[in-house]
């Protein structure tokens, strides 16, 4: 008897999804962005909560985001209204994006919007926010800053100095990197080291600049926590003590300022030979040729783009406005933190900004395996560096011939696939 | 002539130490974890972080109190619910009967009928969700509790079907016969015979099937969207959430779970083996 009704249960439930799907108001924005239950929570509290239709906010892993929108648009129908994503998670569904070229994003830096395009003549997505990396340190951490030393021109010779000498002075090594399964490192190399030392990501992947800056991290490794290899997110490092000195993504680090708004820093990343290579990293929204109701996605995009909105949205995720805002006094400590440092880095006369790889498509996840695997195999298994960077040249050539991808910023631009040299 | 009488008492004492020692070893196996995991989710989020760890919680509900008011929630716990009952349903609907068909009957194809049962366990379900989610939104089982139990069912058969075939294996056919002989048919005897003598053992497989579908994370998560399940609501969000979140939906997570093994568990004592009291 209850099972018969457990199952009457089950049919009525399904019954009633049907009326909800064909009846429903909502857009459904289907994100990788803001997955940690606090931040999703804030958007759905405090960012498209004002949107009148209403908003269903959900951030699904990028695994289950990118299957649940590839069956969307091969079944020609859908529940997704806006998918929301990274670059290259917008990249990799491109094929069923509809063109936004009749959204108003005059206020968006045409540089910028131009990411949307995703190498097509359509405006296949639109710029939702941006963030980039930084270095945060401990302020008990300054007492072994070398001598001369300044936090804002910062060298890598330097923090390697400074993590010995922290290593040293407090017995065991403080600096911490996120090299663990879901930690950024790969957009280390790509964004920040290769580029210091070599003026390049790509073409100059297995030159002696490039042998050097291996080199360098390899020193830096020394005074690295060992336990680095599962380090993800370094706020939770931070918080704990373990570690007193690092490098992440700002959405990353943000819950030690928060927290602990008086203990840290934020400054900017160290240079090299080549200058402060730093990368941008661009979120943003599309709307899938299956959208139920393609102009209230729209109309939702454009509510996304308000200035209200995105300095809600920097609040809910501390990613970046994408137009221009005027800050208000009160935001969260990790702002304040952060965007003095990110001013200095931005601003800085050996600037060097590092886009996001373009043109990748799905070969994206592969591309980035090139500089985790020669990572894994100089600095951890401790391979030699030449011989190593000769072997993983050739697949990432193979992977840029492939997808047939021009050079990005800050290679030199290419005619036909990007060449590695 | 009996060996014990003549085990010096010593060791007598040590064997018994070693039974002891044995037990409370495995008792903090289990139990420590899930203490370790009570006590940060009832903290602070400064203590989950601090270090001295406390082993004394200070009853913090903060962390927790975050959980229950997370938009859904409640929701999705039903909905966990829901399709972890109704795929219990189904995997025992379908795998006792096979199962006893597979102990009572020789049929041409037994054997690849038993490979193909296993068979269904050998692909990854990412790689099957995207076609799976595909048939859904074409026939209108998308981001329904029914369509979920579907496949929840797929991954719990191929047990209940290989649980039940032994257990019914195990029930001598002779009992049947001398029903048979007393005038039941087929069908009398095995509900008046068969049935009592293996409902414990099915009751634990169907309590399998339940756990099964309430782990599951990676189809709850491409196949529902308004009708989430708890674990797909939770687990994804809670490995981008800072330490004390963790703990605290990890409580959310288990609690559930522990209270149904709880209520369940003379019915999983039967399955290994022991009496049913």
């Amino acid at each position: 008897m209850t099972s018969f009704k457990t199952f009457l249960g089950a049919v009525s439930g399904l019954a009633l999804t049907f009326g909800a799907v064909s009846a429903q108001a909502e857009v459904l924005f289907w994100s990788t962005q803001a997955q940690p239950v606090e931040e999703t929570q804030k958007m759905r509290d405090e960012v498209v909560a004002g949107f009148e239709p209403g908003v269903d906010y959900q951030a699904p892993e990028t695994g289950p985001w990118l299957t649940r929108a590839q069956a969307e648009l091969s079944a020609g129908s859908g529940a997704v209204g806006i998918l929301g994503g990274l670059h290259g998670d917008l990249t990799a569904v491109r094929g069923g994006l509809s063109d936004l070229g009749d959204i108003d994003i005059s206020a968006i830096p045409a540089d910028l919007a131009a990411f949307g395009k995703l190498e097509t003549d359509q405006q296949k997505y639109i710029p939702w926010m941006q963030a980039t990396f930084l270095m945060v340190a401990n302020k008990k951490a300054l007492d072994y800053l070398p001598e001369g030393a300044d936090l804002n021109a910062l060298s890598y010779d330097q923090l390697i100095e400074w993590s010995r000498a922290m290593a040293e002075g407090e017995g065991s090594p403080k600096f911490g990197f996120p090299a663990g399964p879901k930690g950024l490192k790969h957009r280390f190399f790509q964004g920040f080291l290769l580029p210091s030392y070599s003026g390049s990501t790509v073409t100059e992947f297995r030159s002696a600049e490039a042998e050097e800056a291996w080199g360098k991290f390899r020193d830096l490794w020394q005074y690295t926590n060992p336990a680095s290899t599962n380090y993800n997110f370094m706020q939770e490092q931070l918080v704990n003590d373990e570690v007193w000195l690092t490098f992440d993504h700002i959405a990353r680090i943000s819950e030690a300022f928060n927290s602990r708004p008086d203990d840290f820093v934020a400054f900017p990343v160290p240079s090299g030979p080549k200058g402060r290579g730093f990368m941008t990293v661009v979120a943003g929204m599309g709307v899938p040729e299956t959208a139920p109701d393609k102009d209230e996605a729209k109309a939702l995009i454009e509510y996304m783009l308000k200035p209200e909105t995105q300095i809600a949205t920097l609040r809910a995720t501390n990613f970046y406005p994408v137009v221009a805002v005027d800050l208000p006094e009160d935001v969260p400590a990790s702002v304040k933190a952060s965007g003095p440092a990110i001013e200095a880095m931005t601003s800085a006369e050996d600037a060097l900004p590092v886009l996001l790889p373009m043109g990748m498509g799905d070969l994206n996840g592969q591309f980035n395996q090139v500089y985790v695997d020669t990572f894994e195999q100089i600095v951890l298994a401790g391979r030699d560096i030449r011989p190593t960077l000769e072997q993983q040249a050739e697949a990432l050539r193979a992977l840029m011939n492939q997808a047939e991808a021009p050079c990005w910023l800050p290679d030199a631009p290419s005619q036909g696939a990007c060449p590695v040299n | 002539m009996s060996d014990t009488a003549t085990v010096a008492p010593s060791v007598r004492k040590a064997g018994r130490w070693v039974f002891v020692s044995g037990i409370v070893l495995l008792c903090v196996w289990t139990l420590l974890p899930i203490y370790l995991l009570m006590v940060n989710a009832l903290s602070t989020p400064e203590e989950v972080n601090g270090f001295p760890k406390s082993f004394i919680p200070s009853f913090d509900l903060s962390s927790l109190r975050f959980f229950l008011e997370f938009e859904g929630v409640l929701n999705a716990l039903w909905n966990s619910i829901r399709v972890a009952v109704v795929t219990m349903i189904l995997s025992i609907g379908f795998g006792a009967p096979a199962g006893y068909a597979l102990s009572r009957f020789d049929f041409p194809g037994k054997e690849v009928f038993r490979f193909l049962v296993v068979m269904t366990r050998a692909f990854p379900l990412p790689l099957l969700a995207l076609p799976l989610a595909v048939m859904f939104l074409r026939v209108g089982l998308d981001d329904s509790v029914l369509g979920l139990a579907l496949v929840h069912t797929t991954l719990a058969l191929p047990f209940a079907v290989l649980i039940t075939y032994s257990l019914f294996s195990g029930i001598p056919f002779e009992l049947e016969e001398a029903a048979f002989t007393l005038g039941c048919t087929r069908f009398q005897a095995f509900r008046k015979v068969v049935l009592p003598l293996a409902a414990p053992g099915i009751a634990a497989s169907a309590v399998f099937a339940f756990v099964i579908s309430w782990n599951e994370v990676f189809a709850a998560a491409v196949l529902t969207i308004k009708n989430r399940t708890l674990t797909a609501f939770l687990m994804q969000s809670l490995d981008w959430s800072p330490l004390h979140l963790k703990f605290a939906g990890a409580a959310a997570l288990v609690l559930p779970a522990l209270i149904f093994i709880f209520a369940v568990r003379k019915y999983l004592f039967a399955m290994w083996g022991i009496a049913n009291r």
